[in-house]
């Protein structure tokens, strides 16, 4: 378990300000965040490389606020790797492991046992990030540590890599917190997110929720999200306490109006009426030749503006009412509707896809 | 009239080739070429000329002259002790400056600068007027028979007060010069602070640290204004050749001034060896 409240630390010029998560024993955590957001820094406050000048970290249950690296059963791999120079490959993931059994097994399983009288200088940026995780899980530690460890692998290493690590933690059930920016990299493997900006926790909860309802228009376009309107929010049927027009602080869950600019659409949430911004990710926003008699609340008639391929998907920006609308449809429903830039199109979404924030 | 569909470029000619910066930029090359000569020249043609004018005399003369002999004994031994103190003692501060950031911090790196800057024979005298006999501390040594001045003893300690901030500085700048994650990875695999620096940190900097040793080796052996204030008997080389000088003239003075010059060319030549072997 990881557990972080209120931590205050400062790294050179940088500080990381009131830091408050958990990340559960067991449980697969993921730091996400723009460069410059304090990722690294953070994992180096959990692993004591930075100090904490307030606040309380607990490891496995345990106060280590003030603990030194080696008492707090962590490994930690850098997206450098830091393998130790003067060593060689084997050495190195012997370095600290718990037994010799240990450093044998997982330098197999992560395909470096074949490297293990190489010396460091000679090993891939790839071979060195497989080299530093196998050292860290060789230590058997409680709570692994991931600064952006896949990042210089290529896609299929990426994959064989990520597949070792998770069946690893598996079997052992470590606690993980790993770095990323790929936020379908945090979607594949986490169990808890955690979006850094700027020093400060901005959001945490669970990946999926985190993807779909960010806190801020920010995050929302930091985690990917074409649509992010500016506009202004009007409930439409109260089910909550009565709503009075001005009153910003009460917060009411209902059916929502939402208006940018010229367009009008549905929306559902919790929201303080008046200015706000919807998001909506491009895969929950559908085209068709004609209206359907769906579900859908939300349909538009529009101008087809621009068809961005992108493999079997394609990223399509309508123009409806003067708002540019991307949808993310198969290449296939690109071919079928015949799609092209200049051609009119219904774009339709769910008033539950429209998340108000 | 230019044709149809050809450029007509008459109205931006090209550019005048400069030739008057490509002389200015020849006669400029020429010119630091005969400086940089000339001042290659005036570091190697009096070393040189001493090699030439006592070299050979120097080394025939070592079997003969025990006194000649018997100081460069003495400079080698002092200066290795000198060395070995210092760097037992200084590389503690050398890691210190190079790791950790702290009040005072620009106080002692000043500090360990200071016999940088201080003339060598007020250096000898600062250390005769702390341990010279007359002094509480010279004093206490001398009855617990320990005799600092005039003594090989105050050989090692001038030695090792000019010297001992060479060390730190270049000691200083190879511990910078290892990225500290290493010894913070180290720590998260297990290592207190002191194992991750006899494991990692020590490994990685030890050729810096040796080049480091040499030098300040080097420099203890050519010292010279600290000593003859402090201990002018026995004499180390550079007192000799300058004792020589004085009492017997230029002629006297070039055997051994030439042979501390090839002397002095042992830890040159280990540093270069050093440094090859770190590019």
């Amino acid at each position: 378990m990881i557990s972080l409240k209120g931590v205050n630390a400062r790294a050179g010029a940088f500080s990381l300000t009131d830091i408050t998560f958990d990340v559960p024993r067991g449980a697969y955590g993921v730091v996400i965040g723009p460069a410059g957001a304090g990722k690294t820094t953070l994992l180096e406050t959990i692993s004591g490389v930075v100090r904490a000048t307030s606040g309380r970290i607990e490891l496995g249950g345990d106060d280590l606020t003030h603990a030194p690296p080696e008492a707090r059963r962590i490994g930690i791999v850098y997206q450098h790797a830091y393998l130790f120079p003067h060593l060689t490959v084997g050495q190195n993931v012997a370095y600290g492991a718990a037994d010799g059994a240990m450093a044998s097994d997982v330098s197999a399983r992560f395909g470096v046992d074949v490297l293990g009288d190489r010396a460091v200088e000679s090993l891939s940026g790839g071979e060195r990030q497989l080299v530093a995780i196998a050292r860290a899980l060789a230590r058997r530690p409680e709570v692994l540590l991931l600064d952006e460890p896949f990042s210089a692998l290529d896609p299929r290493t990426r994959n064989v890599a990520r597949r070792v690590l998770r069946t690893i933690y598996f079997e052992r059930r470590f606690t993980v917190l790993q770095v990323t920016h790929d936020f379908a990299e945090a979607g594949l493997l986490g169990d808890v997110a955690i979006v850094l900006d700027r020093g400060r926790v901005v959001q945490r909860g669970d990946p999926e929720e985190v993807f779909r309802k960010p806190a801020s228009p920010y995050i929302a376009d930091f985690l990917g999200a074409e649509n992010v309107f500016a506009g202004v929010a009007r409930p439409i049927r109260a089910e909550g306490p009565d709503w009075v027009a001005g009153d910003a602080q009460e917060l009411i869950q209902h059916a929502v109006a939402f208006t940018t600019g010229a367009l009008a659409f549905y929306a559902l949430g919790d929201v303080v009426p008046g200015p706000t911004h919807a998001v909506i990710r491009a895969e929950e926003v559908s085209l068709s030749a004609e209206p359907s008699m769906s579900s859908l609340q939300n349909q538009f008639r529009g101008t087809i503006q621009e068809i961005v391929p992108a493999g079997a998907l394609a990223r399509v920006t309508v123009d409806a009412s003067g708002t540019p609308i991307v949808a993310a449809v198969t290449a296939r429903s690109v071919r079928e509707l015949k799609l092209q830039v200049g051609g009119e199109v219904v774009v339709g979404f769910k008033a539950t896809a429209v998340h108000l924030c | 009239m230019a044709a149809p569909g050809i450029s007509v470029l008459e109205s931006t000619p090209p550019p005048a080739p400069r030739r008057a910066s490509a002389v200015t930029r020849a006669i400029a090359t020429v010119a630091v070429a005969v400086v940089s000569s000339l001042f290659l020249l005036f570091i190697v043609a009096p070393v040189a000329g001493l090699v030439v004018a006592g070299g050979g005399r120097g080394l025939s003369s070592l079997s003969a002259d025990s006194e000649l002999r018997d100081s460069l004994l003495l400079t080698a031994v002092t200066a290795t002790i000198a060395t070995l103190i210092g760097v037992v003692g200084a590389t503690p501060i050398a890691y210190v400056l190079a790791r950790r950031s702290f009040r005072g911090r620009a106080v002692l790196s000043a500090v360990m600068d200071l016999p940088l800057v201080i003339p060598h024979p007020v250096a000898g005298i600062a250390l005769l007027l702390v341990l010279g006999r007359g002094s509480p501390v010279g004093g206490a040594l001398y009855a617990a028979g320990l005799r600092v001045a005039s003594s090989p003893v105050g050989i090692v300690c001038a030695m090792l007060f000019v010297s001992a901030p060479l060390y730190v500085s270049a000691a200083r700048e190879t511990f910078a010069r290892v990225d500290a994650r290493y010894e913070w990875v180290a720590r998260t695999l297990g290592d207190d602070a002191w194992r991750a620096f006899r494991r990692v940190t020590l490994p990685l900097s030890a050729r810096g640290l040796v080049a480091a040793g040499v030098v300040m080796w080097a420099r203890a052996v050519s010292e010279f204004g600290a000593i003859v204030i402090l201990t002018y008997n026995p004499k180390v080389a550079s007192v000799l050749s300058y004792d020589r000088f004085t009492s017997f003239g230029l002629s006297e003075a070039l055997p051994v001034a030439a042979v501390l010059v090839l002397f002095a060319l042992i830890p040159l030549a280990a540093l270069r060896a050093l440094r090859g072997g770190t590019a």
